[in-house]
């Protein structure tokens, strides 16, 4: 719907719609988790689901996808400790090196993060926030829920067979074989929980990190970055944002979503109570890995995506890792003008001191190609003098030698 | 598609299998979507603007898989997944490696004729990563190199894909009149890669730019 006929719709329809929230928001203090510690299941198909799940389990655990940084995980786990509810120490977390935005939790506890997830976050607020959210699923029981829904409406057999060939048609998006492991496809599918289930782990994860002592409105701002990833996305492409992007297959996540988020954050935020972000914590736990998820992002080359997304984490100021990658997402586009602003861009970054070796070597080259060749030298010696045993460092060689 | 570049493989060659198209080139049978290349034997590749010679039979890809762009040719020794040499023949100013629905979300960038090696090896780390599923993808080297008479060079690289599977390869190529030409092996990095590579280096020292 255009912004123009939504207004239009909300006038006729009065002013009540418009003052009023989403009507499916659920407070944050009517819900209650339904498992507690050492949770085990006493029925015969959860029993049965567990055991599939124990397999699956396996079988991501010895994953060559995982990123395996020990102190990175026990930083990811330590943060499951503090935000996962009663049943924190049973559920277990993996990083998977896939360059989405995307998370999901299964029945038996744990949990798999994409490490897209990582790089969009500004801070460990909002990391918390989506934690809070998967672990709401599992304290909620919302996988073991919706399978006995599906069983109910449907031959679960016929259902299996016909999500495993929408498994197999993921649309455009790499999500790695880690989707495809087992019978994971068809299970995620399996699991797309409904609205009603994504407000209920919605509005217990809010609650959850506000708890923990998390800024509460963190949760809608992490909604809010990936929607409108979404749309810069779809508009650099000139296109309407109706691809079946990974993560909005299984989490339906409008609009609404994120308003019902800041009603219950507001609701929750205690009034003179100082809120954590947790910033500096978590780019130093993010530290070792975030150059390459920098690197599989933007070399993926959805330059809508990717500079929405150096924008969004430049909100708490520019720097020369940030105005690199800025100058990556024009390198690769078309056009005179966006290698113009890739050139800009790494002779901004080199005027950072933390600007990558990378940025020198791009600066030194750009100005080659505009006929500065002593500058460049200069740009592609220094290089060479902080990456001196960079692949590249023949061939930059070659250039400085002309 | 895993190992060549040019071709959704196993996608390009079950369409084909069923669809009954018959193989290019001599020696094949009916239902294979490869022609044999013989030992010895000078072949032209891709649109022509380039020959080689292999010192042993390879499968050559016939070129009517949906993706193929004129100037890109791919030969395989044990099938798309395990190894593949690509050829590209004089690829011109703005255009791509393969064919890509403009409206795609993820695009491989068009080449240019003033990109220089360490923009081409750019350009390549991209297809793999936007085409091929690359997870992770590493150059191992970029040094300069004699190829087609010419100043070109050599990558390096290797790349972990979605099917957990470490592959490597070696690009030698050259930017010639404002055109690409590049020779490429990738393939599966324990045992393909040493295997095909002395064929791979045999065939870029027999290449021959001809117009």
């Amino acid at each position: 719907m255009s912004e123009l006929s939504r207004r239009a719709m909300l006038a006729g329809t009065g002013a009540a719609l418009v003052a009023a929230p989403a009507s499916a928001r659920i407070s944050p203090n009517s819900l209650k988790p339904l498992i507690g510690p050492g949770y085990r299941p006493t029925e015969t198909d959860e029993k049965g689901l567990w055991q599939q799940m124990e397999r699956v389990e396996e079988e991501v655990a010895g994953s060559n996808l995982l990123i395996r940084d020990p102190a990175l995980n026990s930083y990811l786990q330590g943060l499951i400790g503090k935000v996962g509810g009663p049943a924190a120490k049973d559920m277990r977390i993996y990083l998977a090196r896939v360059p989405e935005f995307n998370a999901m939790m299964f029945p038996t506890g744990f949990t798999v993060f994409f490490s897209g997830l990582l790089l969009r976050m500004r801070d460990e607020a909002q990391l918390a926030g989506v934690i809070a959210h998967e672990s709401s699923h599992f304290l909620l029981r919302h996988q073991i829920r919706s399978w006995r829904d599906m069983k109910r409406k449907t031959n679960i057999f016929a259902g299996l067979a016909m999500a495993a060939g929408m498994a197999g048609g993921v649309t455009g998006t790499y999500t790695g074989d880690l989707v495809r492991l087992a019978e994971l496809g068809t299970i995620l599918t399996l699991f797309r929980y409904s609205r009603q289930l994504e407000a209920e782990s919605d509005a217990l994860g809010v609650k959850l990190i506000a708890d923990a002592g998390y800024a509460p409105l963190s949760m809608s701002e992490t909604w809010d970055q990936l929607i409108t990833e979404l749309e810069w996305s779809a508009k650099e492409r000139r296109k309407r944002v109706d691809r079946g992007y990974s993560l909005f297959a299984t989490h339906p996540a409008p609009r609404e979503r994120l308003k019902d988020l800041a009603v219950s954050a507001q609701e929750l935020t205690v009034p003179g109570r100082s809120y954590d972000r947790g910033r500096e914590r978590y780019l130093k736990a993010l530290a070792p890995i975030r150059a390459s998820l920098f690197d599989d992002q933007v070399r993926l080359n959805d330059p809508g995506a990717s500079q929405y997304i150096v924008e969004t984490l430049a909100r708490d100021g520019w720097n020369g890792t940030l105005l690199f990658y800025r100058g990556e997402v024009h390198r690769l586009r078309e056009g005179i003008q966006n290698q113009q602003a890739a050139a800009l861009n790494y002779a901004q970054a080199v005027t950072y001191p933390d600007a990558p070796a990378d940025a020198w070597r791009w600066h030194g080259v750009m100005l080659m190609k505009q006929g500065r060749v002593a500058e460049g030298r200069t740009a592609l010696s220094r290089y060479l003098t902080m990456a001196p045993s960079a692949p590249d460092a023949p061939f930059v060689r070659q250039m400085i030698q002309g | 598609m895993r190992t060549t570049i040019t071709k959704l493989a196993l996608g390009g060659a079950l369409a084909l299998a069923l669809s009954a198209c018959s193989s290019v080139g001599g020696g094949g049978v009916g239902l294979s979507p490869y022609g044999l290349v013989r030992a010895g034997q000078t072949y032209n590749v891709g649109s022509g603007a380039m020959s080689v010679t292999s010192p042993r039979e390879w499968n050559r890809q016939g070129g009517f898989s949906f993706n193929d762009v004129r100037w890109v040719e791919d030969w395989t020794l044990n099938g798309p997944y395990l190894d593949g040499v690509t050829f590209v023949t004089g690829l011109p100013d703005n255009k791509r490696l393969i064919w890509q629905e403009y409206k795609a979300d993820r695009q491989v960038p068009r080449f240019r004729s003033t990109m220089t090696a360490p923009e081409v090896a750019s350009l390549l780390e991209t297809l793999f990563r936007v085409e091929g599923g690359a997870v992770e993808f590493r150059t191992l080297g970029l040094a300069p190199r004699t190829f087609l008479g010419t100043n070109g060079f050599q990558l390096d690289f290797e790349h972990l894909d979605g099917d957990e599977v470490w592959r490597k390869g070696r690009a030698v190529g050259a930017v010639i009149d404002g055109r690409l030409y590049l020779i490429l092996l990738d393939a599966a990095r324990a045992h393909y890669y040493p295997q095909a590579l002395p064929d791979y280096e045999a065939m870029v020292r027999s290449a021959v730019r001809r117009r």
